[in-house]
C-alpha cells in the first residue's frame, strides 16, 4: 500500500494543521542545534507563523465533510475546529510576550519554544480526539509539557515548587482520569471510540450501572483539574504565582480551551446516558468556580494571584454554557472563549512588561503606573475591566451572551449568581485600575518611581508591544464588532454533529416552567 | 424598521465617543488644548442636538420619533434601536446642556486632564444613550457604560474620601443594573416571541404577578440610582466627594436616568402592576422627602447637604409617578429638568466657593457676601429656585405635582391628605436648610469665620455657567410651557394607559395576588368618563 493511498484512508488530512505545528517544533528544534544561540532571532517567528499557517489551515476546513479520521480515533468537525485554533493562537500570542521574559531570565528560548509547541499540539490533538486512548495521550502530552514549562526557570525556587505541585496533583488527577476511562473501557465492553461507547454500553444492558456514575465522577475529576474548578483548583494560584508569567498566560488560555474541549466532547459524547448528573455536578462545581473564585481574588495582593482566583471564576461563568447544552449554550462558550483568549492574555501581556520593568507583581506596586507608563495602564485596565464585563468590552458582550443563552435555558439560578459574582468581580478589577490611574505622584510606588526609561529596541520588547497593542484591539473592539465571531461561534455549534444529537438540559428551576418557555433558536435568529 | 432620515440619534451618541478618541494624541501645552477641543466637541455635539431637535421633532405627536433600528447582534437579539419621545427628548437636552456646562466648569483640572476629559465624553454618550435607547438590552449597555467613567472621575478628582465614596458609588449602581438585566431576560423570554424592543416589550401582556416581580426588580434598580430612602447611602459620599464638574452632572443628569427609568419601564412597560405599587411610591417620595430634608439640615458639609436635599426633591418625582394624572405625571418630568438644571447651579456654585476657600465645611465660612458678591447673588437664586420660589422652575414643578397628586382619583382622601401633609412639610423644611445654609456661609460676620486671603469673585466664565442654568431656570418658572411643551403630548398619553391599567384592576376586584400595600381606592366608571374629556 503507498502512502497517498494509505493517506487517504487514514483522512490524514484531518490532521494538517496539527502537523505543521509539529514539523514547526522540528525546525525549531533542529535550527537551534545548528545555529546554536544565536537562533533565537529567528526562531520565535518561525514558531509564530507555523502556528498562524495552522490556523490558517483550520479555517480552510471549515467547511469538511470528512471529519473523522485514522478510523474514529480524531475527529476535525466544527466545533474542534474552532477550539484548535484558540488554542494554536493562544500559543502564538504566548510566544511573542514570553521571548524577553525568556532572554531576561537567561535560560534558552528554543527549548522553551519547542516544549510550548508540544504543549500546543497536544492539546490540539485533545481538542479533536475521539477515542479514550487519543484522549488520554494527548491530554499526557499537554499536560508533561505544562509541568516542564511551570519549571522552565530552573534557578528559581519558587519555579521549581510550582513545577512540583503541579506535577504532583496533575499526576494524580491524570491517574483518577485514567481510571474512569477504564471504567468506561469496561463498561462498554472493551469499546474506545467515544460515538460507539453508549450504545455498546446500552447493549450491554449496563445504562443503568452504577460504574457508570463512578466513571463519570473520576472523568468529571480530571476534566475539572485541567480546567481548574473549585474545588480542584488549589493547584492553581501556587502554579500561577511560581511559574514563568508567559506560561501562566498559556495554561490559563490555551490548557484551559483544551479541558473545555476534552470536556464537551466527552460528556456529550461518552456520557448522554447520565446527562442529568453530569449537568448536576458541573452545575456544582460552576457555582463554587464564581462563587470562591470572586471572593478570595477580593483578596489577593499579588497580581498573579489576583488572575489566577479570576481565571477561575471565569472557567465558572464559562461552565454555564456547557451545561445548559442548548447550541446557544455551547456557541456562547466557544465565544467567551475566543475573547477570553485576547482579554487574558492581553492582561498576562501587561504582566509580563511590569514585572521585566520592575521585578515585581505586587499590586500595591502599580500605584501610579498612569503617569510613568500610560499605554501599559491603558493597556491593562481595558483587559481587566473586560474580564469584569465593563460595556463596551468585549467580555461585556461574552457575559451577555453566556447568561442569555443560561436565562434561555432555564438556568435562573446560575444566570444570577453569576450577575452577581461578576459585581463582586468588578470591585478587584476596578481596585487594580484604580491602584495604577488614580495614586497621586507622591503615592507613587517605589517600583514605579524607579520606573526605567522604555528600551523598544531589546531583544524581544517589540513582539511584546505588538501583542499589548493586538489584544489592546481586540478586546476593544471585539465586542462591538462582534457579528463575525458570533457567526463563528453558533457556525460550529451548528456544523457539529455531536452537538446537534443532543437534548439540552432540561430546566432545573421549576418555578412555573410554563411561563419561560424556550423559544426556539429560529425565531431568535431574526 | 429602517429610516430613511439622517440618523441622527446615532450621530448624537457617537459624536462624543469618537471625539474622545484622539485626546490621547493631542498635544497640551499647558492644558489648554485639550479643553478647548472637549468644549467644542460638547458645544457641536449641544448645537447639532438643538438643531436635530429643531428639525424632526414633532411636539404634537405623543409617539416615538426619529426612529432608528439596525440590527447589531441578531444572535443575542441585540438591536441599536434608538428613537427619542417626550419623556426623553427633554432630558437628552438636559444632558446636554448640563454636560456642556460642566466642560466648560471643569477649567480648573490641571491633574491628567486627557483621562479626564476622555471620561467626561464618554460619559455624554452614555447620557444621551440611556434616554434614547429603545432596546432594553442597549438600555442596560448605555446605563453599565457610565458607571466607570463615573467611578474614574470620582476616585482621581475628588475630594478627601473619593475612594471610598466612588467604591461605593459602583458596587451599589452595579449590583443595582444587575435587575435592569434580569428583567430585561425574563420579560424578553416571556411568552413565546423573544423581543428586547421597549415597545414590544410594552405590548406584550404578561400576567399580573409577573409584571409585579418585573416591576419590583425595576424599582430596585432605578431606586439605587434616584435615590429611594434605605437604598441611598450611596449619593451623600458620592456627590459630596466628586469634583464639581462631576457633581453637576450626577445630580443634574444621572438622578433623572433613573426618573426615566421609573417612567418609561414601570409606568409606560409595567402599567398593569404601576396601581398596586404607586402607592409604595407615594409612600417612599413622603419618606424620602422628610428624611431627607431632616437629615440635610444637618449636614455642616455644604455639598452634603445639596445631596440630601437632592434625595428631597426626587421625593417629588416619586409623588408625581404615583399620581395617575396627567398634571403629576408632567410635574414630575418638570421637577426633573428642573432640578437637574437647579442641582448643577448649586454643586457648580459650591465648587465654585470650594475652589477659593478649600473648605466645604460651613462652620468654616461664613461672611463671603461681601467679597464674593456675584457668587453669593448666583447662590442665592439657585437657592431660592431650590426652594420652590415661585418664579421659578422649581415651583411650577412641586406645584403641578402636589395638584396632580390632591386631584388624583385612585387614593382615598385620608391617604392624599397624609401624603401632601407630609410633602408640604418637606416644602417647609427646605427653606430652613437651604436659607440655614446661605447664612452660614455667605452672611455674617467675615471675622467669625477663618480668614481666606485674596477671595476673588465668581470670574466673568463662572457667572456665565450659572447664568446658563438660571435663566432656564427662570424661564421655566414665569413662563412653564417652554418646559411642558415638550412633553405634554407624550405625558398625557402616558397618563391615560397608566389610568387604563388602574381601571384594569377597578373590573377585576377579586385579585389573585395580595396587595402590597393598600388597594388604591378606584375611581367609578362616571369619573373615569369625565377625566376622558
Amino acid at each position: 500500500m503507498d502512502f497517498a493511498n494509505l493517506s487517504a484512508q487514514l483522512n490524514a488530512g484531518a490532521i494538517l494543521p496539527e502537523g505543521i505545528v509539529i514539523i514547526t517544533l522540528l525546525v525549531t528544534l533542529v535550527w537551534d542545534l545548528i545555529v546554536g544561540r544565536s537562533s533565537t532571532k529567528v526562531t520565535p517567528y518561525v514558531a509564530i507563523v507555523g502556528l498562524l499557517i495552522a490556523t490558517g489551515t483550520l479555517f480552510l476546513q471549515w467547511d469538511t465533510t470528512e471529519p473523522i479520521s485514522f478510523l474514529g480515533s480524531f475527529n476535525g468537525d466544527a466545533i474542534s475546529l474552532i477550539f484548535r485554533g484558540i488554542i494554536a493562537i493562544s500559543a502564538a500570542v504566548t510566544i511573542p510576550i514570553s521571548i524577553r521574559y525568556v532572554e531576561q531570565s537567561g535560560t534558552s528560548l528554543a527549548e522553551f519554544i519547542t516544549i510550548l509547541l508540544t504543549a500546543t499540539v497536544g492539546g490540539m490533538f485533545l481538542s479533536g480526539a475521539d477515542e479514550l486512548v487519543m484522549i488520554f495521550v494527548s491530554l499526557e502530552t499537554l499536560s508533561i509539557s505544562s509541568y516542564l514549562l511551570t519549571g522552565y526557570m530552573k534557578r528559581d525556587p519558587r519555579s521549581n515548587e510550582a513545577a512540583l505541585k503541579y506535577l504532583l496533583i496533575g499526576a494524580a488527577s491524570s491517574a483518577i482520569f485514567l481510571y474512569g476511562i477504564s471504567l468506561l473501557y469496561g463498561l462498554s465492553g472493551g469499546e474506545t471510540r467515544l460515538s460507539a461507547i453508549t450504545a455498546s454500553i446500552i447493549s450491554n444492558g449496563l445504562d443503568e450501572s452504577l460504574g457508570l456514575v463512578i466513571a463519570l465522577v473520576f472523568v468529571i475529576a480530571g476534566i475539572a483539574f485541567k480546567i481548574a474548578a473549585v474545588p480542584f483548583h488549589q493547584w492553581t494560584p501556587d502554579v500561577y504565582e511560581g511559574s514563568p508569567t508567559p506560561v501562566v498566560a498559556f495554561l490559563s488560555v490555551g490548557s484551559k480551551a483544551a479541558g473545555f474541549a476534552l470536556a464537551v466532547r466527552l460528556l456529550v459524547s461518552a456520557f448522554p446516558l447520565v446527562s442529568d448528573q453530569w449537568r448536576f455536578v458541573l452545575t456544582a462545581l460552576a457555582i463554587l468556580s464564581m462563587v470562591l473564585g470572586n471572593v478570595v481574588a477580593l483578596a489577593q495582593t499579588s497580581m498573579k494571584r489576583l488572575l489566577a482566583y479570576s481565571s477561575i471564576a471565569q472557567a465558572g461563568f464559562l461552565m454555564i454554557g456547557l451545561i445548559v447544552g442548548t447550541d446557544a449554550g455551547y456557541s456562547s462558550m466557544v465565544f467567551y472563549l475566543m475573547i477570553y483568549l485576547f482579554m487574558n492574555l492581553g492582561g498576562f501581556a501587561c504582566v509580563i512588561l511590569f514585572t521585566l520593568r520592575t521585578g515585581t507583581d505586587e499590586i500595591n506596586e502599580y500605584s501610579g503606573l498612569y503617569q510613568k507608563d500610560p499605554l501599559l495602564t491603558l493597556a491593562l485596565s481595558i483587559c481587566l475591566l473586560s474580564l469584569g464585563g465593563i460595556p463596551p468590552l468585549a467580555g461585556f458582550f461574552g457575559k451577555i451572551y453566556l447568561f442569555w443563552a443560561g436565562w434561555q435555558a432555564g438556568a435562573y439560578g446560575l444566570v444570577l449568581i453569576g450577575l452577581i459574582t461578576s459585581v463582586i468581580s468588578i470591585y478587584y478589577y476596578i481596585r487594580v485600575v484604580k491602584t495604577m490611574v488614580v495614586k497621586e505622584p507622591q503615592e507613587m510606588s517605589e517600583a514605579v518611581a524607579n520606573y526605567p526609561e522604555i528600551q523598544w529596541n531589546l531583544t524581544g520588547m517589540r513582539p511584546l508591544q505588538v501583542s499589548i497593542v493586538v489584544a489592546l484591539v481586540f478586546t476593544s473592539l471585539a465586542g462591538v464588532l462582534a457579528n463575525p465571531l458570533f457567526n463563528l461561534a453558533t457556525g460550529s455549534v451548528s456544523k457539529t454533529p455531536m452537538l446537534q444529537a443532543t437534548e439540552p438540559m432540561t430546566p432545573v428551576v421549576s418555578q412555573a416552567p410554563e411561563q419561560l418557555p424556550m423559544p426556539t433558536v429560529e425565531s431568535v435568529d431574526l | 424598521m429602517m429610516s430613511t432620515q439622517f440618523p441622527w440619534l446615532t450621530v448624537l451618541i457617537l459624536l462624543p465617543l469618537v471625539a474622545a478618541l484622539p485626546i490621547p494624541l493631542l498635544p497640551n501645552k499647558y492644558g489648554r488644548t485639550v479643553r478647548w477641543y472637549t468644549l467644542s466637541a460638547g458645544l457641536i455635539e449641544f448645537s447639532l442636538m438643538l438643531y436635530a431637535f429643531w428639525q424632526n421633532y414633532d411636539l404634537n405627536t405623543p409617539g416615538f420619533q426619529m426612529v432608528e433600528s439596525y440590527p447589531w447582534i441578531p444572535q443575542i437579539g441585540l438591536n441599536w434601536s434608538l428613537a427619542v419621545d417626550g419623556l426623553s427628548m427633554p432630558l437628552v437636552i438636559l444632558s446636554g446642556l448640563v454636560t456642556t456646562l460642566a466642560l466648560l466648569a471643569s477649567w480648573q483640572i490641571k491633574d491628567k486632564p486627557r483621562l479626564f476629559y476622555c471620561l467626561m465624553l464618554v460619559m455624554y454618550s452614555a447620557q444621551i444613550g440611556v434616554f434614547a435607547a429603545q432596546d432594553m438590552l442597549l438600555f442596560f449597555l448605555m446605563w453599565e457604560l457610565e458607571l466607570v467613567p463615573v467611578y474614574l472621575l470620582i476616585a482621581n478628582w475628588g475630594g478627601q474620601n473619593r475612594l471610598y465614596a466612588a467604591t461605593k458609588f459602583i458596587l451599589y449602581t452595579a449590583a443595582g443594573s444587575i435587575f435592569i438585566l434580569v428583567a430585561a431576560f425574563a420579560m424578553a423570554f416571556y411568552g413565546g416571541d423573544f423581543t428586547f424592543d421597549m415597545q414590544a416589550l410594552g405590548d406584550k401582556s404578561y400576567s399580573v404577578a409577573f409584571e409585579l416581580v418585573m416591576y419590583g426588580a425595576f424599582l430596585l434598580a432605578f431606586g439605587v440610582k434616584l435615590p429611594i430612602f434605605p437604598l441611598h447611602t450611596w449619593l451623600p459620599d458620592a456627590h459630596s466627594e466628586a469634583p464639581a464638574p462631576v457633581s453637576m452632572i450626577l445630580a443634574g443628569v444621572l438622578l433623572k436616568m433613573a426618573g426615566y427609568g421609573l417612567l418609561r419601564m414601570n409606568m409606560e412597560m409595567l402599567s398593569d402592576a404601576h396601581p398596586y405599587f404607586a402607592p409604595v411610591l407615594a409612600i417612599l417620595g413622603v419618606v424620602n422627602i422628610v428624611y431627607a430634608s431632616l437629615t440635610a439640615f444637618a449636614q455642616d458639609n455644604l455639598k452634603r447637604r445639596m445631596a440630601y436635599s437632592s434625595i428631597a426633591h426626587m421625593g417629588f418625582v416619586l409623588i408625581g409617578i404615583a399620581s395617575f394624572t396627567t398634571l403629576g405625571v408632567s410635574g414630575a418630568l418638570l421637577q426633573m429638568i428642573s432640578h437637574g438644571l437647579i442641582a448643577a447651579a448649586l454643586f457648580f456654585l459650591s465648587g465654585v466657593t470650594y475652589e477659593r476657600t478649600h473648605t466645604l465645611s460651613m462652620k468654616k465660612l461664613g461672611g463671603m457676601a461681601k467679597q464674593m458678591p456675584t457668587v453669593f447673588a448666583l447662590f442665592t437664586a439657585g437657592s431660592m429656585a431650590s426652594l420652590a420660589l415661585p418664579g421659578m422652575s422649581g415651583f411650577v414643578g412641586e406645584l403641578s405635582i402636589f395638584l396632580g397628586f390632591t386631584s388624583s382619583d385612585a387614593y382615598s382622601t385620608t391617604f392624599k391628605a397624609v401624603v401632601v401633609v407630609l410633602a408640604a412639610a418637606g416644602v417647609i423644611l427646605s427653606p430652613i436648610y437651604l436659607l440655614s445654609m446661605l447664612r452660614q456661609v455667605f452672611y455674617g460676620d467675615a471675622s467669625e469665620a477663618v480668614a481666606i486671603p485674596g477671595l476673588t469673585d465668581a470670574k466673568p466664565r463662572e457667572a456665565f455657567i450659572a447664568l446658563c442654568l438660571l435663566i432656564p431656570i427662570i424661564g421655566i418658572g414665569l413662563y412653564p410651557k417652554l418646559a411642558t411643551q415638550t412633553y405634554d403630548a407624550t405625558t398625557v398619553a402616558l397618563t391615560t394607559q397608566a389610568r387604563d391599567g388602574l381601571s384594569t384592576i377597578a373590573r377585576q376586584p377579586m385579585l389573585d395576588i395580595e396587595l402590597p400595600f393598600m388597594a388604591p381606592t378606584v375611581l367609578g366608571t362616571e369619573a373615569q368618563a369625565h377625566l376622558v374629556d
